[in-house]
């Protein structure tokens, strides 16, 4: 009996890093419900995404609807129908993919600027610092969403109207991809900046400056895998917002009606008077999904910030 | 110290407000159409008709500095240029038409959502892990999830359209004469319930968690468990020592958060028709009306950095601490 806790206790202080920070770390993450329910919904609509077309068939469109126009839930339409007699189940479905992935590709842009400009001010200081926070600033001052509708607007002119796809998704809905990442990047700057003026003044940066490693190398390899738990719980909250925006920019008119996403639904659904007309189940599913997957993604965005942040750790 | 505090927070604001415009003069030359284009698209225009406009409208000069100057100048003096749409208006003109519904509708649904926000994250933080801590807290992440027009949308759907209790859209009856003032008062407020119910409810949710986590910080302060070991009741607590504090962080996230909440105030107004500065937005949008389009950032953007101005120089005022 009293042998075993001798034996052991070196190769446990040994293995500490690795193994057993991830087994805390779950175990103390899997120990809120808060997280738990965000996950299962994540899953969910991760799986809508993945396999909208295997779930519900393809698209519709206003060729192959069969349903009557605005006709409320019925036998095989258990939704209803929009305006095209299309089915909401397949609409709402198929809008999944679409709204996820330019979350995803937008929170993707967001958080590399977001780190770039974070891990280089902080770690370089000086007036670098100054220009990149003071334009930072001004971009979290500023109402963004009015800007990025006229950037929106402004670079598909310019592009003008194709219908080449990337990813499955038309340069049209791109531009907006890359216009939520110039204009939402710097929360996560400042976040990731702060941090790692911190690990700056630690002895590791120190001790790898003096064996003669570069700014670059530094930043790479002892910055960046320190502020990667930091980068990774705010992406999740990135998400959240990336796919607000997008709703909200579909919303006025910004969408696209061939690859409709959520926010492109609730537009159409405005557009024809849905709630004026009593049609809920126009506006409601895509609502529901909408709420749905902002309300998880910022509970999973919440307690991972306060597992993985060792400042918030033990509060609440 | 308390001139040097102001006059760093004047000039922050100018060079915020200077980086606007500039923003919004690199913009302008991005648009698509240069007038030099259209104009060569009539046969009739010889070179030196093109040369003699390039000279009259400055494009013959530098874009930098000659056209920022000339631009940067005329915007300063409130000259935004001339609607697309709008023919023989001046955006200033269209600004000005619009701007005060948006500004009866937002500042009512700020007001409201301040008091009941407040309220109920000072009462959750102070009651933390109560019922209604609990239910205030599920409530405001799930209103916080929840875009405006969305909200919108259904309050119209049960308020307006199932019960017919209000209006559907826009912010008069159209076509209706009235007796007397006070029956136009009366119609303009039954138009107005929903439209600032959304924006209302929209704002409760983060303000109520704002102040419910600058509340709790509060209480873990030094002087609060001070002012309770001098036998000070819970509530003398809270009212007279924890409330003022946790307000202070809580006026700059209200003042930083409103460039967030324009879009949301956009939105509210598309849903209900409502004759606002957001209408106008999207209606620009549709039309590509650029001049109004950017007259709209400028208006917002110079708005809302003025209210953080306003915003710290309250804090400043409130707050000892931070006249640095």
């Amino acid at each position: 009996m009293s042998g075993i806790p001798v034996a052991a206790a070196p190769r446990r202080a040994h293995r500490t890093t690795a193994v057993d920070r991830a087994r805390d770390f779950l175990g103390r993450f899997l120990r809120r419900p808060d997280a738990i329910i965000g996950i299962v919904v994540m899953v969910v609509f991760t799986v809508f995404a993945l396999i909208p077309t295997v779930l519900v068939g393809a698209l519709q469109t206003a060729v192959t609807a069969e349903g009557p126009r605005l006709g409320p839930p019925q036998a095989g339409f258990p939704l209803g129908t929009d305006e095209l007699g299309r089915s909401m189940v397949n609409l709402t479905i198929h809008a999944s993919r679409i709204s996820m992935v330019i979350g995803l590709l937008a929170t993707l842009v967001t958080i590399l600027v977001g780190a770039v400009v974070g891990i280089v001010s902080g770690f370089v200081g000086g007036r670098l610092d100054a220009i990149l926070m003071r334009i930072a600033d001004f971009f979290l001052v500023i109402p963004t969403f009015v800007l990025a509708i006229i950037l929106t607007s402004l670079i598909r002119d310019a592009l003008g109207t194709g219908s080449a796809e990337v990813f499955g998704i038309r340069v049209g809905l791109l531009v907006i991809v890359v216009v939520i990442g110039l204009t939402s990047w710097s929360s996560t700057a400042r976040i990731i900046r702060s941090e790692t003026l911190s690990l700056k003044e630690r002895a590791f940066v120190d001790r790898a400056r003096v064996i003669g490693a570069g700014p670059g190398h530094i930043m790479r390899r002892h910055v960046l895998p320190n502020v990667i738990n930091l980068i990774v719980a705010n992406a999740v909250l990135v998400f959240a917002g990336a796919v607000l925006t997008e709703t909200t920019l579909s919303f006025v008119g910004l969408g696209d009606p061939f690859q409709p996403s959520w926010g492109q639904l609730l537009d159409s659904a405005r557009g024809v008077g849905a709630p004026s007309l009593g049609a809920w189940w126009y506006f409601v599913p895509p609502g529901v999904c909408i709420v749905l997957v902002v309300f998880a993604f910022t509970l999973v965005g919440g307690a991972l910030d306060d597992v993985l942040n060792p400042k918030r750790r033990g509060r609440r | 110290m308390r001139s040097g505090f102001l006059a760093s927070r004047l000039l922050q604001a100018a060079v915020t407000i200077t980086l606007i415009i500039i923003l919004n003069f690199l913009l302008f030359r991005a648009m698509p159409g240069s007038p030099e284009r259209i104009l060569g698209r009539n046969p009739n225009v010889t070179p030196e008709i093109l040369a003699a406009k390039r000279e009259k409208w400055g494009l013959d000069k530098p874009v930098i500095p000659d056209q920022l100057v000339a631009y940067v100048s005329s915007t300063l003096q409130g000259d935004l240029g001339f609607s697309f749409v709008a023919r023989g208006q001046t955006v200033v003109e269209v600004l000005a038409q619009r701007l005060p519904a948006t500004l009866l509708l937002f500042g009512l649904g700020e007001v409201i959502a301040i008091f009941l926000g407040l309220a109920l994250g000072a009462y959750s933080g102070w009651r933390r892990g109560g019922p209604i801590d609990y239910l205030g807290n599920g409530a405001s992440l799930l209103l916080y999830s929840t875009p405006y027009f969305l909200l919108g949308m259904a309050l119209l759907l049960i308020f307006a359209t199932a019960l017919g209790w209000f209006p559907t859209f826009g912010m008069l009856t159209a076509g209706e004469t009235y007796a007397s003032i006070w029956d136009r008062l009366f119609d303009l407020a039954r138009h107005l319930v929903l439209p600032v119910a959304t924006v209302a409810l929209g704002l409760i949710g983060q303000y109520a968690i704002v102040m419910r986590s600058s509340i709790i910080e509060t209480l873990s302060e030094d002087y609060i468990t001070t002012a309770r070991a001098k036998g000070l009741s819970s509530l003398f607590v809270l009212r007279r020592h924890a409330i003022p504090n946790a307000m202070l962080p809580t006026v700059t996230l209200i003042a930083i958060n409103l460039g967030y909440v324009v879009a949301g105030a956009i939105t509210v107004e598309v849903v209900f028709n409502w004759p606002g500065l957001g209408t106008l937005t999207v209606e620009a949008l549709s039309a590509r009306d650029y001049p109004v389009l950017q007259g709209v950032f400028l208006l917002l953007s110079v708005s809302v950095v003025l209210a953080n101005l306003a915003a710290d120089l309250v804090y400043g005022a409130l707050d000892p601490r931070v006249r640095t």
